[in-house]
């Protein structure tokens, strides 16, 4: 209180034009101004600070600063078996835990060579594209309360609901799925829930029509995120930046094209590309992903095999129950796999999936034993955030909550 | 081998038409055209004086003689084996080592094929491995469904081998056949012939190693069993081993049945202190509770064997332990600090300073324990003569164990020569005491070789007795200060066992509450004398006097150290958790431990 101008304590009854007229052209410009965004601020999603100097309403410097849900992910992946490591990815995306799941399964997989069986990556790609559309749900529902408007936000958030009604049918769990097991699923999909879902994308499709009807020309919105948070398509390269803010700088790159796993080749599907890189091109391309991904599903239902869902091989996948407790090869193989873990070979290896976000990259160590000897996590997240000074210096404050919210950074996999 | 080998040798080599008078040679009259010529002699060897051999598509030149298991151990083949053991008579009956070789048309038993000059062998070939796992579904196809109530279970090979090469369902449609499930066989041993694969390991060790032959195989075809003779008890001192070489659950320690999983265990390289051989031992536990002891391979002492006696002294680590210091006498004894007894014990030795202060020390402790003990006497305490407790003379078996019971007579005996001190037997201290000339004594040990009981007694005209002691005993219950002592497990140090082998140990685990090695508390009381020696490890001790001890002066503490902690046990929580590595957690309160 004491940094304040002498005026401001001037008794009331002198006026203070008739004494000092330079009081009339105040240099507002004469000291900049530290805030603090966070950690616990209601347009962070999840905890991050961010420390911003402001000269006037203008960023000077925007300093984000993460560790508040540092976890040790992957210090804690080395004290657990391979499969021990699936429930602390849920807590990465915890949005999309279905894509961390089954991201790592994949590495893991390729690691040890095997292919799971037809019918279980069907029901991977029915997974991931129904968290996919709950991750994009969420960011756009957020992005429209933060700039004002609260309909969006319910709106996303029943979408979502539904969806992840669907998600604890088909895994137990609304957000910690755990789903998937090395070698194919743990439980397939419960009877009659392919309908369900179809009924429930359905309605999803009006709540979403319904979102970007209240949105995309709304007057407000456009304002605060058309030629706001732009970067260039060579600084999101040099970023490193993937997923749908990459595509929104108008690159066309997309892992389930790129670089096609499960059958995503078999299926029929486009990748959005925008323009101008900035939020209503990221903002967009979420909405877009959201038609694309329901196509995947219908697509994918339409055609789901019958099968096994899980290799039929001891060395990777638990024996049947009734095997382990009626046999004695199968409660070895159980107490192996249990107590020691999966025997992943010595080696190394790079996998990366799609995930709502981006390119969700796995780097993989084995020491030939059960459990990982390294596990690092290249998460989508972290050079999204890096490059937010860059996109947001020299801006308008109002324009850091419209960015901070289409990077859509998850705290739980950027600190991990 | 040799007898049988000897006087062919020279028949073969001998030149064709060499008079053999034993031959039964035709006459020239009837004599038979010209045999054909002689097949072409074996080529010389490639490496003269050894065996060259390929291996997996690896040459290797190993010594004649050498065993097919061990030779493909070099080039980093494991042949899978049951009944074979390094130190026992071969018995090829598991028929798991079956491999395919060039010079024989169907598979052979590894462990007892000996290998050939220019043999090539194939331990992982489509033949040998399907060998492999007929055998595996054979042998487990009346296993019973055993593993999670077996104490094999992690350290069996019957798991091993069945993830390595079998690894299929099981195809029986029948019930099992079903034998005795549990035969007490002596005080020691439980057997459960239900899951003996009938190796015979155990049966070859009784006969070969600890020369009681009791156990044999009994019965034919599916009735077949592992069993002891009739009538008899198994009461060999050796009778431990049996567990151990033991690859299923059949034959298990009625001492450890149900108190410990084996994955949950760390296992410590360690020496056994039950006598003066002092059998290198893997001393296996979990938090700070030791559950067995195993024998660690060790060719120059213990081969891979210890006895039942020192294997059952593992109890003594956890039963009426002293772990707070006490002062005062009888009924005055209370629990002090660390700080309050050091300073009680330093006062009550500065007061006797040559006036009758008599050092009795134990040859049950380790070399620095000894080292810091004895140097502390001359230096501080200014004491020319040492008195030697112990454990009292036992009687040696016909193996390893000694009549000696102090694992560590030799050590004391070097490092009091060393240093210049003289030993007197207990014997003298005990006139010295019913002369009335000692008024105060310092103990390094609780152990004396006559009753214990009746020495305490006679210690009550003391002014002052201070006893280092790892357990509550009549010694301490009489002392004015009892200072709790670590047991050898709970630091690092060394034995000398009676051939003057040196052996480091690791720690297993650390002290619990206020007690601490006795090398630490020396230290502390010559502090507390006025020293100003700063040993902060039993290293430092060793490395501080070791010089004027020359039978110990090239040991290397460090470099003829065991690798520490071979393997870690499981733990139910995460191992950086609470920044403890696996072997130290679990201190303090039990809690309730599970997955």
């Amino acid at each position: 209180m004491s940094d304040l101008p002498s005026s401001a304590v001037r008794p009331p009854s002198q006026d203070p034009l008739a004494e000092d007229v330079d009081e009339l052209e105040a240099h507002l410009d004469s000291q900049r101004m530290y805030i603090n965004m966070g950690p616990s601020h209601p347009a962070t999603h999840g905890t991050v600070r961010m420390r911003i100097e402001l000269d006037g309403e203008n960023i000077a410097k925007a300093d984000p600063e993460i560790g508040f849900l540092h976890r040790g992910f992957q210090k804690s992946c080395e004290n657990v078996t391979w499969t021990q490591c699936l429930p602390y990815t849920d807590r990465l995306n915890y949005v999309s835990a279905i894509n961390n799941n089954l991201g790592f399964l994949n590495a893991v997989e390729k690691l040890i060579g095997i292919t799971v069986p037809e019918r279980a990556q069907y029901i991977r790609v029915i997974a991931s594209e129904l968290h996919r559309i709950c991750d994009h749900l969420t960011m756009i529902g957020a992005t429209g309360m933060e700039l004002g408007g609260f309909a969006p936000f319910l709106l996303g958030i029943e979408g979502r609901e539904l969806l992840w009604d669907r998600v604890s049918e088909l895994t137990g769990a609304r957000l910690t799925t755990s789903y998937g097991r090395i070698g194919g699923l743990n439980r397939d999909l419960p009877e009659g829930w392919t309908d369900k879902v179809l009924r429930s994308l359905d309605k999803v499709k009006t709540i979403c029509a319904e979102v970007v009807s209240l949105l995309s020309r709304n007057r407000i919105f456009v304002d605060r995120m058309r030629g706001t948070g732009v970067i260039s398509t060579e600084d999101a390269l040099d970023f490193g930046f993937t997923g749908p803010c990459l595509r929104a700088c108008g690159v066309d790159y997309d892992l389930r094209k790129a670089k096609p796993y499960w059958v995503y080749d078999q299926l029929d599907f486009d990748i959005p590309i925008g323009r101008n890189g900035d939020n209503y091109d990221r903002y967009l391309m979420r909405v877009e992903e959201i038609i694309q991904s329901d196509r995947i599903i219908r697509q994918a239902i339409a055609k789901l095999p019958d099968g096994p869902i899980i290799v039929d091989d001891w060395q990777v996948a638990l024996p049947p129950k009734p095997e382990v407790y009626g046999t004695i090869e199968g409660v070895i193989a159980h107490f192996k796999l249990v107590m020691e873990g999966v025997q992943v070979p010595a080696g190394e290896i790079y996998d990366a999936t799609e995930s709502p976000n981006g390119e969700l990259g796995w780097y993989l160590v084995s020491d030939g034993g059960g459990r990982p000897y390294k596990v690092h996590l290249r998460a989508p997240g972290f050079p999204l955030l890096a490059a937010l000074p860059r996109m947001i210096e020299g801006k308008m404050l109002s324009d850091l909550i419209p960015t901070f919210d289409t990077i859509n950074m998850i705290g739980g996999e950027v600190e991990q | 081998m040799s007898e049988t080998k000897d006087p062919k040798m020279p028949a073969e080599k001998a030149p064709p038409g060499a008079s053999n008078p034993v031959a039964d040679k035709p006459p020239a009259a009837h004599s038979q055209p010209p045999p054909p010529p002689a097949p072409p002699g074996r080529p010389p060897p490639k490496n003269p004086g050894k065996v060259t051999v390929t291996i997996d598509g690896t040459e290797i030149a190993v010594e004649p003689g050498t065993n097919m298991i061990e030779a493909a151990a070099k080039v980093g083949s494991a042949i899978p084996y049951f009944c074979y053991h390094p130190r026992l008579s071969v018995a090829a009956n598991c028929r798991q080592c079956m491999v395919q070789v060039s010079n024989a048309p169907k598979l052979v038993p590894a462990c007892q094929t000996p290998l050939a000059e220019g043999q090539v062998i194939e331990t992982g070939s489509q033949k040998a491995r399907d060998q492999q796992r007929a055998n595996m579904e054979f042998l487990l196809l009346n296993h019973p469904v055993d593993c999670a109530i077996c104490d094999q279970a992690g350290e069996c090979r019957l798991q091993d081998y069945y993830m390595t090469h079998d690894n299929l369902p099981s195809r029986l449609e029948h019930g099992k056949v079903q034998k005795n499930k549990r035969k007490i066989l002596g005080p020691t041993i439980v057997l459960d012939q239900e899951r003996c694969i009938l190796c015979t390991r155990c049966v070859r060790f009784m006969d070969e190693v600890a020369k009681e032959p009791q156990l044999g195989v009994f019965g034919r075809g599916s009735h077949e069993v592992l069993d002891i003779f009739p009538g008899q008890e198994l009461t060999s001192n050796y009778s431990g081993n049996i567990v151990d070489i033991c690859p299923v659950g059949a034959l298990l320690s009625r001492d450890t049945r149900f108190k410990a999983r084996s994955w949950f265990l760390s296992a410590s390289p360690s020496t056994c202190t039950g006598c003066s051989r002092g059998c290198s031992i893997w001393a296996d536990s979990y938090g700070q509770v030791t559950h067995r002891f195993r024998p660690r391979e060790n060719e120059a002492i213990n081969a891979s064997w210890m006895c039942d006696k020192g294997r059952a002294s593992y109890r003594d680590l956890s039963v009426d332990r002293l772990f707070v210091p006490l002062v005062g006498r009888g009924n005055q004894q209370r629990e002090v600090s660390r700080e309050e007894a050091r300073q009680a014990a330093a006062e009550a030795l500065k007061a006797h300073l040559g006036k009758g202060l008599a050092v009795l020390v134990s040859p049950t402790v380790s070399n620095e324990d000894l080292m810091a003990a004895l140097h502390l006497a001359r230096e501080q305490l200014s004491v020319k003569e040492i008195f030697v407790g112990g454990r009292a003379e036992g009687e040696a078996d016909h193996y390893l164990l000694t009549a000696d019971r102090n694992p560590n007579r030799k050590g004391l005996e070097w490092i009091a020569k060393g240093l210049g001190l003289t030993l007197r037997p207990f014997s003298e201290l005990q006139a010295a005491l019913k002369k009335g000339s000692v008024q105060a004594l310092w103990a390094v040990g609780h152990e004396v070789p006559t009753d214990a009981a009746t020495f305490a007694q006679s210690l009550e005209g003391l002014a002052q007795v201070v006893v280092q002691s790892t357990h509550s005993t009549p010694l301490t219950a009489v002392s004015t200060v009892a200072l709790p002592a670590a047991s050898h497990l709970e630091d690092e140090g060394s034995f000398t066992q009676l051939d003057g082998i040196t052996q480091r140990h690791r720690k297993a685990y650390p002290a619990q509450e206020l007690a601490m090695p006795h090398w630490q508390w020396v230290t502390e009381l010559a502090r507390g004398l006025g020293s100003e020696s700063l040993w902060r490890s039993a290293r430092d001790v060793f490395q501080a006097v070791k010089g004027e001890v020359p039978e110990l002066a090239d040991f290397g503490w460090d470099t003829q150290a065991p690798r520490n902690k071979e393997r870690r046990g499981i733990n139910p929580i995460s191992t950086s958790a609470d920044g403890r590595p696996p072997g130290y957690r679990e201190f303090g309160a039990p809690r309730v431990r599970g997955i």
